[in-house]
């Protein structure tokens, strides 16, 4: 039997002035996979997950959310779905330490309003302890506890991008998307994400991750989607991407001869 | 239509003098991205050094007027290489519009104790006999004006198109990178864009100043009618500024005449706040526009402080024991009335710190907030007998609309054009509280307001008011400390640095915006009103922008962002001057240096400074834990 998709994407297109940024994508991720997004540089990977965001509306092309459709919707509201994402660079809130980034992270499912905040009433305190244990038991898995008092713009690349995806899993997010997250990462870094990643999964999280490390999907994807020049030229299990010969000319190919 | 002409023809005049300054702002704009607000000052610079030197040491018109503009230019040069570029490279772009806000105010108070206060009438060039041209009236000085002006659009338009240093200065604007790369000296060219800028200035400035009284801070009417037409041309367009000078000057004098003298500014920001809702960007359109998922200011980050609870309650504490015995130690006087206040300003100061230090959302316009406040509350006591709290409250619920109406307008700006819709916002209650003169007394005030009272007790005396205000202010911190501290403040500074990465999470970006404006408003109100009870009496100029401005100041160097710095601020600025009686006339002066020195070599505020020394002193290091296991969850 076949389950809703976690996300349907159809027919997306964009283009910036002359140029094409996405042309007719469409592709779809099951509930509780890690899927991975790969193409050369400017191949429209970041332009798919604004498009799906809606940072910017498609110029045409549907997106379904667990089967609701979901473009046209804010931003806003898309995340309040459940459907949380991180920047290819890493968009810490600078001014915050990493703990408040953290528990920024879960702004919209604070159920206390405003008044109770105010006046610091014992539910609102009860609410707050909670997300800060959360926020420390997140910290300790990925061995960044010595950072929690950190101003978080002080950390380094590969940090920084941990604390984004921490800050979108505080979001309590059914999919989660990444945009190269192991960028700025070295070997043992990308290793920890790379287990990090699957315990996700395990949690039962649909994971789009977009990445260059080739390693890290080809260990960690259930399925790859190759864009080039805006346009998927090929689908499926990280076995049949490598053995596709479009794909090998148009993306391995090249890092081979690099 | 004779006196439609005549009336175009005036005009067309103040409208040169617009576009020149609208000129030199886009050409520093080009340069920089960044408003040089202290534009109009060097225009009062030129025609009162050059009145000095004519006038008084009677040096003939030529040599008075290029002695002063080779002076003004050099005086930019130095703004410029001793404020403004160090500044580019530290500060947000939000912040540097800030500091050029204090270099006016800097600027306007150095004239201040040169030149005093007094207005000055600059003779014309060539005698008062108008001309008549085709039956209308022109003053000799209009051609002057009109020629200065093409001349010096003409030699700017060579400059940039056909010689090296325009392309260069071309270049530093287009790609700062590239022409770093090419060997440009990008912070020279800044300088040199800047001096330019005041250069262009100093001319208007003494060609236009016989056509008009001016005095110390007529500079900033300058600045901020420059800046009306750039928003309404275009900032990065040199026929937009023009286009959008004379529209704004042409436009003012038809609605002076027909309309009102007294609403002819309120008709000016009208003019713009319809531009800013139709065409946030502006009339005329140029440049590319910029990718949206990059944050735009990768700036320099300050530190970032966190007070451990154990140390912030003893802090608290401590202070609450000082403002409570101060009034013991401290003569009944002008400094009671001046700690006084200092902590009415404080209110509204905690209401700019959320808006500004926290949501990050610039607030030239706070004093607007304060007017209403003020004038409400005043209005009902003195024609109606109404209770000072029920006028105060009054005025808090029409402040809040007043709230709520601005930011239909400010929720889709950003920045530049934030910062000035906020201003447009102040000056259009500027130009209310001076012309509904029924209800506000116009210019000269309104005067018989009682003091502030609750029921049979009547708060008449500065230490009464002195501890109704410290009650007040230790329930507003209890509050807005609780409101900061948890998930509404954490979602507030992430929308200061980065508004889209912050939606992403799923915050309501316009939602908490606006609850912060409407706070923020709230609390001005409560301050502007209680400003009124405590003077008996209140003025358009106790609540105008100068005020504003003021209380930006207070809040960066007492310190952004901390909830109490701006009271180190206001107290600061408000007891120098009481207690240094025969220094009063630089207040100005040393409340514009003050936020630029802050600015530049403080940016954290007194408070920030003092609290980092706290935190690295008293702060427990925390327990640390290291365990990199991801093998579990
Ligand atoms: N907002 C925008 N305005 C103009 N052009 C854009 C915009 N966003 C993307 N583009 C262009 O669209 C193309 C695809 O960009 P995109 O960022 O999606 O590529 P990418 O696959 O994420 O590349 P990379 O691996 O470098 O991150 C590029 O040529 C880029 O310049
Ligand atoms: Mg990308």
């Amino acid at each position: 039997m076949k389950s809703i998709p976690a996300i349907d994407v159809r027919g997306l297109n964009r283009s910036f002035g002359g140029l094409r940024a996405t042309a007719n994508v469409s592709f779809s991720i099951e509930q509780g996979t890690v899927t991975a997004l790969i193409g050369p540089n400017g191949a429209g990977k970041t332009t798919v997950f604004n498009l799906i965001t809606n940072l910017f509306p498609a110029d045409s092309g549907e997106v379904y959310f667990h089967g609701t459709r979901i473009d046209g919707l804010s931003p806003v509201q898309i995340a309040e779905l459940g459907l949380i994402r991180t920047f290819q660079t890493a968009r810490v809130f600078p001014g915050m330490t990493v703990l408040e980034n953290l528990l920024v992270g879960r702004h919209h499912k604070v159920r206390e309003g405003l008044l109770q905040q105010m006046l610091w009433l014992p539910s609102a305190q009860r609410e707050e302890a909670s997300l800060r244990a959360r926020a420390d038991v997140l910290l300790k898995l990925v061995g960044l506890s010595r950072y929690r008092d950190t101003h978080a713009a002080d950390l380094p690349m590969g940090a920084k991008k941990l604390v984004e995806v921490l800050r979108a899993l505080m979001a309590q997010p059914s999919v989660l998307l990444l945009d190269e997250p192991a960028a700025g990462l070295n070997d043992t870094e990308t290793a920890e994400l790379a287990a990090l990643l699957l315990a996700i999964r395990e949690t039962g999280i649909t994971i789009l991750v977009v990445e260059h490390n080739m390693s890290l999907v080809m260990g960690i994807a259930d399925q790859i989607v190759v864009l080039e020049a805006g346009a998927v030229i090929a689908q499926g299990t990280p076995e049949e991407i490598q053995r596709n010969p479009r794909v090998i000319r148009a993306y391995l190919g090249e890092e081979v001869s690099a | 239509m004779t006196e439609f002409i005549q009336i175009t023809v005036g005009g067309v005049l103040v409208g040169a003098i617009y576009a020149l300054i609208a000129l030199g702002f886009s050409l520093v704009y080009r340069v920089t991205n960044v408003i040089n607000l202290t534009q109009g000052a060097f225009c009062i610079l030129g025609a009162l050094s050059t009145y000095m030197l004519e006038v008084e040491f009677g040096w003939g018109l030529p040599a008075a007027a290029g002695a002063s503009i080779v002076a003004i230019t050099l005086i930019g040069m130095l703004v410029g290489a001793g404020a403004f570029v160090p500044g580019l490279s530290r500060l947000s772009n939000a912040n540097m519009l800030m500091m050029t806000a204090g270099m006016l105010t800097l600027l306007e108070g150095l004239m201040l104790v040169v030149w005093g206060s007094q207005p000055y009438a600059p003779p014309p060039f060539m005698g008062m006999e108008p001309v008549h041209v085709f039956g209308v009236l022109v003053p000799t000085q209009g051609f002057w004006i009109i020629g200065t002006t093409c001349a010096i659009i003409t030699v700017l338009w060579y400059l940039l198109a056909r010689t090296t240093f325009g392309k260069a200065l071309r270049a530093c604007a287009e790609n700062p990178a590239a022409a770093t790369l090419m060997g440009i000296n990008v912070s020279r060219m800044q300088v040199f864009s800047i001096a330019l800028a005041a250069m262009i200035g100093a001319i208007a400035g003494v060609v236009t100043a016989p056509t008009t009284s001016i005095q110390f801070d007529t500079g900033r009417l300058f600045t901020i009618s420059g800046f009306i037409a750039v928003a309404i041309g275009g900032i990065s367009s040199f026929p937009g500024a023009i286009a959008g000078g004379l529209l704004l000057g042409i436009v003012t004098q038809l609605a002076t005449a027909y309309v009102s003298s007294l609403f002819s500014g309120a008709i000016a920001l009208g003019l713009l706040l319809v531009v800013l809702i139709w065409r946030p960007n502006g009339l005329i359109r140029a440049g590319t526009q910029r990718r949206q998922d990059v944050r735009d200011e990768p700036r320099v980050w300050k530190h970032v402080t966190r007070l451990q609870p154990r140390v912030r309650t003893v802090m608290a504490m401590i202070g609450l024991a000082l403002a409570i015995a101060l009034p013991l130690f401290v003569p009944e006087g002008g400094i009671m009335s001046s700690l006084v206040i200092a902590g009415i300003l404080f209110i509204a100061l905690m209401g700019l710190d959320v808006v500004m230090g926290y949501a990050g959302q610039v607030n030239l316009g706070q004093a607007g907030f304060m007017a209403i406040g003020g004038y409400t509350a005043g209005y009902l006591a003195t024609q109606y007998d109404v209770a000072p709290v029920w006028g105060t409250l009054a005025g808090m619920a029409l402040s809040l609309v007043a709230a709520l109406a601005l930011s239909l307008i400010t929720l889709r700006l950003r920045g530049l054009y934030l910062a000035l819709a906020t201003l447009a916002f102040g000056l259009l209650m500027d130009s209310c509280a001076v012309g509904l003169a029924d209800i506000t007394g116009g210019p000269s005030g309104l005067v018989g307001i009682p003091s502030f009272a609750i029921g049979p007790f009547d708060f008449g005396s500065p230490v009464a008011m002195y501890y109704l205000v410290l009650g007040l202010l230790v329930a507003l911190m209890l509050l807005l400390g609780g409101l900061i501290r948890s998930s509404f403040g954490r979602a507030l500074q992430a929308i200061r640095t980065d508004q889209m990465a912050a939606a992403a999470l799923g915050i309501n970006v316009v939602r908490c915006k606006l609850i912060a404006l409407s706070i923020s408003a709230i609390l001005a109100s409560l301050a502007g009103s209680l400003y009124a009870f405590f003077f008996h009496f209140l003025s358009p100029d106790m609540v105008g922008t100068s005020r504003s401005l003021e209380l930006v100041a207070m809040l960066v160097i007492g310190g952004e962002g901390t909830l109490v710095g701006a009271l180190f601020g206001a107290v600061l600025l408000t007891l120098l001057p009481t207690v240094f009686q025969p220094l009063a006339q630089w207040k100005t002066f040393a409340s514009g240096g003050l936020l630029v020195l802050s600015f530049l070599y403080m940016p954290e505020g007194i408070f920030g400074s003092f609290a980092r020394w706290v935190a690295a002193r008293f702060n427990k290091p925390a327990k640390i834990s290291t365990s990199p296991v991801v093998s579990h969850v």
